[in-house]
């Protein structure tokens, strides 16, 4: 037996932060197929799940958990939804939402605070998480079609608004009732 | 539903499956940005080498057809916005937009590209088991002292592990509520509030108890490397695809 | 030889609540015990104090005279825990890459990992399904892929918590089998139950418990008319003055 096999045990809460990171990113992939179905459009919930990673698990496990998500797609881990996973999805047209997730989170839980609810905080930080990832999501959009910026924001942001503020009205009150649960001790 | 992707990795003994998984990610960066300088000749020659390849593969054409659906939806997306926008000679007029020559090249081709990639993707995951990937991931991130590794590999199973876990609980979340009447509310932000905190408290609650049996089994991170083997095959592999690489750029 | 030793063992969460009193128990090596017991009696409290997953506020928990709390990774290596609810309980994405997880954690080498993981995959009869992804088992299989998972870190001692919960007929008696089997191959295996009926005529130990104290320990046919008083059902033979069957015949 090896000896350094024994004598090293992670420590526990370091372990349970990794186990909630993983969890929260496998609710990101899944995410991409949970919708609510209201109205003509269902609301789908990947986008909240990506607010959510930031205001419960801050900056630091939350890009982790981000990031892990997206190296395992890029690598070809089936973790991406609608038939591609790998590296085609990055190149495909909704390549840079997907790459704008990371330093989106990492916004989100820099602004927000993790150990205690201020709708306020929450809210700016949520703005500015969505706004990163339409910066990387439009330019990319741009890029790939050529359209013009006015036609690049119709198709790409304008329609999704609404959804958005539904979402970031609904994280607040969700964060606030499972941040207790994250942050026990 | 309980997973993301039909077309994950499919056994079979063909030489794709037989190289070493580092040798196939360089050779997907590799063939993926090549295609962003190719035309139609080398675009061809590429096409065909992959088509060759996937097949030799066992490629489920029919499975992947009706995979990859959505795929082509967005690719007729970008053809059309690109044949629109591109200023040129135009060949069909209708009131303010104009389809013009260039713009149907351009879509084109930069459809053509994206399908290139697509397919080196589809190849790689096709012939690669995930255990492998991850065996990728800790022997590409081991040269970086401050990235655990092997931790990053151990949360690459468990996303894996716990998606169709996440999808049984949100059916019977939703389920629940749904016995219970919850499509006469139509407020949106109550519907979403009273389906994701059930769902990711009962996902936190499987997250303790999964802690609680990692450590019963001694969970360290300091753990038995993955295995790994490269051989003449994968540098011969590998001079091919520089070949190939050369005459697309070239 | 006593394999498990508890000497005045008491546990109080960080609540305040009590969750064990002034435990003193002996196991001998090769035992095959029951610990019964309501909901909140605190069996799985006391389970958790066998490889250190809790520890003692008072007293000591020691395995084949080592303590527990000094020797963590040994203990958790010695005692295998098979918990509640398999279907959390596994890590890997195949069958195999679980089984895997344990010895990789220990850090043997890649031979001796395969080795392990085959033969407890033999052991537990999922050998065919070593490629399969656990979310595609039933009850059963998932309950004995845990049982796999820890018998290839190759303990003495396995801990069974409530084994039979959500198991359809066919489920539990595979497992049933199962526990005998490791038993006969010279496993020492303590179980929590609050249901004794599946497993009452295959033990040789019952252990009842009440509001974290032990208050019978015994042979579990001098004990069987006792038990409706600590809210555990008598079993259904026994009820009607006949002796218990197994529940595999």
């Amino acid at each position: 037996m090896n000896e350094k096999g024994l004598s090293n045990i992670g420590s526990s809460t370091s372990l349970r932060m990794t186990v909630y990171a993983s969890l929260m990113a496998a609710l990101t992939a899944a995410g991409a197929y949970l919708a609510i179905p209201i109205g003509p459009v269902p609301i789908v919930l990947q986008n909240l799940f990506i607010f959510l990673s930031g205001l419960l698990l801050g900056s630091g496990w939350g890009t982790a958990s981000v990031g892990v998500y997206l190296l395992a797609g890029f690598l070809g881990l089936p973790v991406f939804a609608g038939g591609v996973g790998g590296i085609g999805r990055f190149a495909g047209p909704t390549g840079g939402y997907l790459l704008g997730f990371l330093p989106a989170v990492c916004v989100i839980g820099f602004i927000s605070n993790v150990s205690k609810t201020n709708v306020v905080r929450d809210l700016l930080a949520m703005v500015c998480g969505s706004l990163i990832i339409y910066a990387c999501g439009l330019s990319w959009l741009k890029i790939l079609t050529g359209m013009t910026l006015g036609k690049t924001l119709a198709v790409g942001m304008y329609p999704f608004l609404p959804g958005d503020a539904l979402k970031m009205a609904a994280a607040v009150p969700i964060a606030k009732a499972l941040r207790p649960v994250i942050n026990r001790e | 539903m309980a997973e993301l992707n039909v077309l994950g990795f499919h056994a079979g003994s063909s030489v794709l499956h037989q190289l070493d998984v580092r040798f196939k990610l360089m050779f997907l960066v590799v063939i993926s940005l090549s295609s962003l300088k190719a035309f139609v000749p080398s675009l061809s020659l590429l096409t065909l080498v992959l088509m060759v390849a996937l097949i030799h593969a066992g490629l489920p054409l029919k499975m992947a057809l009706k995979d990859l659906r959505y795929v082509f939806l967005l690719l007729l997306f970008m053809f059309i916005a690109r044949s629109l926008s591109v200023p040129g000679s135009s060949v069909v007029e209708f009131k303010t937009v104009s389809v013009t020559r260039e713009g149907l090249y351009e879509g084109a081709i930069v459809c053509w590209r994206l399908v290139i990639v697509i397919m080196t993707g589809l190849s790689f995951v096709l012939t690669t088991r995930s255990s492998e990937i991850k065996a990728a991931v800790e022997w590409m991130l081991k040269p970086f002292p401050s990235i655990p590794a092997k931790r990053i590999a151990t949360m690459m199973s468990l996303i894996v592990r716990f998606i169709p876990i996440i999808f049984e609980q949100a059916k019977k979340t939703g389920d629940a509520q749904r016995a219970r009447g919850v499509e006469n509310r139509k407020n949106p932000v109550y519907r979403l509030k009273m389906f994701s905190i059930p769902l990711i408290r009962r996902i936190f609650e499987r997250a303790d108890k999964l802690v609680l049996a990692m450590e019963a089994r001694c969970y360290s991170e300091n753990r038995t490397d993955s295995l790994l083997s490269s051989g003449v095959r994968d540098w011969i592999a590998l001079v091919g695809v520089v070949c190939l690489c050369l005459i697309i750029i070239l | 030889m006593n394999i498990i030793e508890i000497n005045n063992l008491s546990h109080r969460f960080a609540d305040g609540t009590v969750g064990l009193e002034n435990i003193n128990l002996c196991i001998s090596e090769g035992a095959f015990v029951v610990i019964a017991g309501p909901n909140g009696s605190g069996k799985t409290t006391l389970l958790k104090h066998l490889n250190g997953l809790l520890l003692p506020t008072k007293g000591v928990v020691r395995l084949s005279g080592v303590s527990v709390a000094k020797n963590l990774a040994w203990s958790r290596q010695m005692v295998g825990m098979v918990f509640q609810d398999a279907d959390s309980q596994i890590v890997g994405e195949t069958v195999s890459d679980d089984v895997a997880f344990g010895p990789e954690n220990l850090c043997l080498d890649r031979d001796d990992v395969k080795r392990r993981v085959a033969r407890a995959l033999e052991t537990v009869g999922l050998h065919h399904y070593k490629d399969q992804k656990p979310h595609l088992l039933s009850g059963g299989e998932k309950r004995r892929l845990a049982i796999a998972g820890i018998l290839a870190m190759e303990p003495k001692v396995l801990v069974f918590d409530e084994p039979f919960s959500s198991l359809d007929y066919p489920g539990v008696k595979q497992i049933l089998a199962q526990m005998i089997s490791l038993h006969q191959a010279g496993h020492t295996i303590l179980v929590a139950a609050h249901d004794l009926e599946k497993l009452i005529a295959h033990t040789d130990r019952l252990i009842i418990m009440q509001d974290g104290g032990i208050v019978r320990d015994g042979l579990p046919s001098q004990l069987l008319w006792e038990l409706e008083a600590f809210g555990i059902r008598e079993p259904c033979a026994s009820r009607l003055g006949m002796k218990v069957h197994s529940w595999l015949n």
